[in-house]
């Protein structure tokens, strides 16, 4: 595949190159003992430990998207202004800007819609280096979603993954791609998203695709090399485990959907990965697929070494709704019942909060946090008790009470804060006519429009309970973080990057972006003494700090 | 130097890698065009014509089959309601338009239609579809039979009456023909837009369908002023209005003392004794004639 790095200097350094031959590399040599060598494994486990960088994702592996960062307060951060805007020049009408930068060493390491990439210099937000996918012109899935939300980093190496479903490794200094390996046939339906997993010694990917004939799985890449090192299916073959939970045939084995396309977080004790399961093909028709479908619209406990999967919990069995359960799973301690508790935390697009033990899988909670008609509570055995499957109207949409925005947990307060969608929607299922390259829902929508509204919600973890909420004019797809000087940062449906008290809920500032915040959460870290947060939103990515 | 001796390899590897990647795309393109995954009556339509370039250049050939938008309507189904609404209407939140509307509000033809469908909207999530052609263009034929239709026949009151009505009691608030208001929405080229029935109703009975961009609020400032107007945007923080003077004003919802939505237009509702049924066809007349 052809890849494309477009001006800001490139012609420079490679000029550079051919003309300074032997001697640029003694030059190089000489200087290489100082030189800064990025991020290894152990410093991404230390997570937030060094406060000038943000290296993976969610900024740690157990996603809470906490930050130990303070200089911005509830107090001060009424003050909190503009340093710069980045514009990135290409857009997603109909999406957003989803990323979440990693920065390190003054730099930050940024992807974008329709697989552009950059380096941007912290303190200035002035590219290094721009990179361009040049991308086939036939498309599936990656055309209807031309989304990415983020590097992984281990060293000098940048991880990426692309509309067209490849993993490609850039050097963080140039943008040069380093490796580019197939995760499967785009043509099919697939497409990649999401920001790949680093773990010492594996580049951890998903795949999007659900819609189409697809069947979903989880990889593990060699960093040096891209060789895959195992492989884990979402929808088991003839005769593995979970496929009598399917009709036993394998064409619709082969096209049951379960897409992978959300991050998933990592337990460094447990050495497991957890992930988050899409749906089953199609969506709204599942007359073809009686069964609760496995592993569809299920979180996933893997074995990081072998990929092999220690427990799985199904949150919606055999979906109906197109409600992936591809959401940001939160590893955290917390106190459960007078007892400490290693738990996993999921706001899920059928609008139940859940909390698992992460260790069994066995099911602490499941509360809504929604008015969701479509069940209200879970049932002794683990399994919801299922109202109103959507036939019969005013069920969340497929964009579900929640989406794969990120939410935040707050350990202190013990909340777990997320952005909740009020929809009302009907779903008229359709025996489909499923074929390679061509999506097939299985019915249509109809989605009241006038009824849908959002709003910003603080569930109490021990109890499950509202604990405080703020309003949103409509659904909203904007992300969450906290930092541990009491506030929460989030963006709404309507442009504006708010923060807000977060033991009350009291909004505290906010800054009208010009463009709906969507599937994006904030990213903080340290530069030169100074707190930034950045937020992406439409075209730019603006960073935020306080005056000096 | 292993350096730049990896990168030359994994250039010239790239290479080696985009001809054979070139061969198969076309392969595969081949194969495509001869899928047979659609009913059985398009099948030979499909191996036909399905290769002939710059289809969108010749009319639509089914044009006037019946069973095309029925046949398009399934497609459509299956295809574009996810994001298009399962009624075609759109949906707000993406960004997906209304497409009963698109005709008689951008005056597009089935040629434009066709492209579009088949190349997708660069920078949107709108894709380009592979379809055969036959199928584009029977989603045209559904598109154009789901289109709210206007005022087909040519009115025959009286224009000037009308042209007289229009300017006591309607152009305060409406726009034609570049003169007139601007609270209500503009009328040019409205009768081909919309059914003399949708009209009537409109005129009877205004608060029965409001558009975005027309609702009416009331509100009260920091002073105590009361004002009344059409909420043209509005965020958790802040509201846009036209207010009764026509005049655009934006508040910070902090400064105002009381928000009231209301559910009743701004638009007088015009009963028989106001408007009689002559006047408005009269006041049609003058709208159609306008265009």
């Amino acid at each position: 595949m052809i890849t494309k790095r477009i001006g800001l200097g490139n012609n420079g350094q490679h000029m550079l190159r051919r003309h300074l031959g032997l001697l640029l590399v003694t030059w190089v040599t000489a200087v290489s003992a100082q030189a800064q060598t990025g991020p290894g494994y152990e410093d991404i486990l230390q997570g937030f430990a060094d406060p000038e960088r943000w290296l993976t994702y969610s900024g740690d592996y157990s996603g809470k998207r906490h930050s130990p960062l303070q200089q911005i307060t509830p107090e001060n951060v009424a003050q909190l202004r503009p340093l710069w805007t980045f514009q990135t020049d290409t857009t997603t009408r109909g999406r957003g800007f989803e990323t979440t930068p990693l920065a390190d060493d003054g730099v930050l390491y940024v992807t974008g819609s329709n697989n552009y990439a950059w380096a941007i210099d912290a303190k200035s937000g002035r590219a290094f280096w721009q990179y361009r996918r040049n991308l086939p012109n036939d498309l599936t899935y990656g055309a209807s979603a031309p989304v990415n939300r983020g590097f992984g980093m281990l060293g000098e190496t940048l991880f990426m993954v692309t509309l067209d479903a490849h993993l490609l490794a850039m050097d963080r200094r140039t943008g040069d791609i380093l490796w580019d390996v197939v995760l499967a046939d785009y043509k099919v339906g697939y497409a990649a998203t999401l920001a790949p997993l680093v773990l010492d010694d594996k580049v951890i990917v998903g795949i999007s695709g659900g819609e189409y004939a697809t069947r979903g799985f989880i990889d593990a890449y060699a960093p040096a090399t891209g060789e895959r090192l195992w492989r884990f299916n979402t929808i088991p073959g003839p005769g593995e485990a979970g496929s009598e939970t399917w009709p036993n045939d394998p064409e619709i084995l082969a096209r049951g959907g379960g897409g992978t396309w959300m991050n998933g977080s990592y337990d460094p004790e447990l050495d497991l990965i957890y992930w988050g399961v899409g749906n089953p093909n199609p969506d709204y028709y599942g007359d073809q697929r009686p069964g609760d479908n496995l592993y569809s619209n299920s979180l996933v406990a893997l074995e990081a070494g072998t990929g092999k999967l220690r427990w799985h919990y199904q949150f919606t069995p055999h979906d109906l709704n197109d409600w992936d359960s591809n959401h940001m799973p939160v590893l955290a301690d917390i106190g459960w019942q007078g007892q400490p508790r290693a738990v996993v935390m999921v706001g899920n697009r059928n609008g139940f909060f859940y909390v698992l033990d992460r260790v069994s899988g066995e099911l602490l909670q499941g509360t809504p946090f929604t008015a969701t008609s479509w069940a209200r509570e879970i049932g002794a055995d683990g399994r919801p008790i299922i109202l109103n499957d959507g036939i019969k109207g005013c069920v969340p949409d497929p964009w579900g009470s929640t989406n794969f925005m990120p939410p935040s947990f707050y350990p202190d307060l013990n909340l777990f804060i997320l952005t909740a969608r009020e929809t009302c929607a009907t779903f008229v299922p359709e025996a489909p006519q499923s074929a390679p390259g061509q999506a097939n829902f299985g019915g249509v929508v109809f989605i009241d429009g006038a009824a849908g509204s959002g709003a910003l919600r603080a569930l109490d973890v021990a109890t499950g309970e509202l604990r405080w909420e703020f309003a949103y004019p409509s659904p909203t797809f904007g992300g969450v973080m906290t930092t541990a000087a009491g506030l929460v940062f989030a963006g709404d449906h309507e442009g504006n990057f708010m923060a807000f008290n977060a033991a009350t809920g009291e909004n505290l500032w906010h800054y009208q972006t010009g463009s709906r915040i969507w599937g994006a959460a904030a990213m903080t870290f340290m530069l030169d003494g100074k707190q930034l947060v950045l937020i992406p939103a439409g075209t730019t990515l603006t960073a935020f700090a306080l005056p000096d | 130097m292993t350096c730049k001796k990896k990168f030359f390899f994994s250039m010239l590897l790239q290479k080696l890698r985009l001809h054979k990647k070139l061969r198969l795309h076309n392969e595969s393109r081949l194969h495509k065009e001869y899928r047979h995954n659609f009913p059985a009556l398009l099948i030979t339509t499909t191996m036909l014509l399905g290769m002939a370039p710059a289809w969108s250049q010749q009319s639509n050939p089914f044009e006037a089959d019946p069973r095309a938008p029925y046949a398009g309507g399934v497609i459509f189904r299956a295809q574009c309601a996810t994001c298009h609404g399962a009624d075609g209407k759109g949906i707000a939140s993406i960004d997906a338009p209304d497409l009963t509307l698109m005709w008689s509000a951008r005056e597009l033809s089935d040629n434009a239609v066709f492209d579009t469908i088949r190349n997708g909207i660069a920078g949107s999530i709108m894709p380009p579809h592979s379809f055969p052609d036959p199928e584009v263009w029977m989603l045209v034929s559904y598109l154009k039979s789901i289109a709210v239709s206007g005022t087909n026949r040519a009115l025959a009151g009286n224009a000037e009456l009308g042209r007289e009505l229009f300017g006591a009691n309607c152009a305060r608030c409406h726009r034609v023909a570049g003169s007139g208001g601007s609270l209500g929405p503009d009328l040019s080229r409205v009768t081909a837009r919309r059914s003399y029935a949708a009209l009537v109703e409109s005129i009877r009975n205004p608060t029965a369908v409001i558009a975005d961009g027309y609702r009416s609020v009331l509100i009260t400032n920091a002073a105590g002023e009361r004002m009344q107007g059409t909420i043209k945007s509005e965020d958790a923080f802040s509201l846009q209005i036209m207010d009764s003077n026509q005049q655009l004003r934006g508040f910070s919802k902090t400064s105002l003392q009381t928000i009231e939505r209301q559910l009743e237009s701004l638009m007088p509702a015009f009963n028989p004794g106001m408007l009689s049924d002559a006047d408005i066809e009269n006041l049609l007349t003058y709208l159609q004639v306008q265009q």
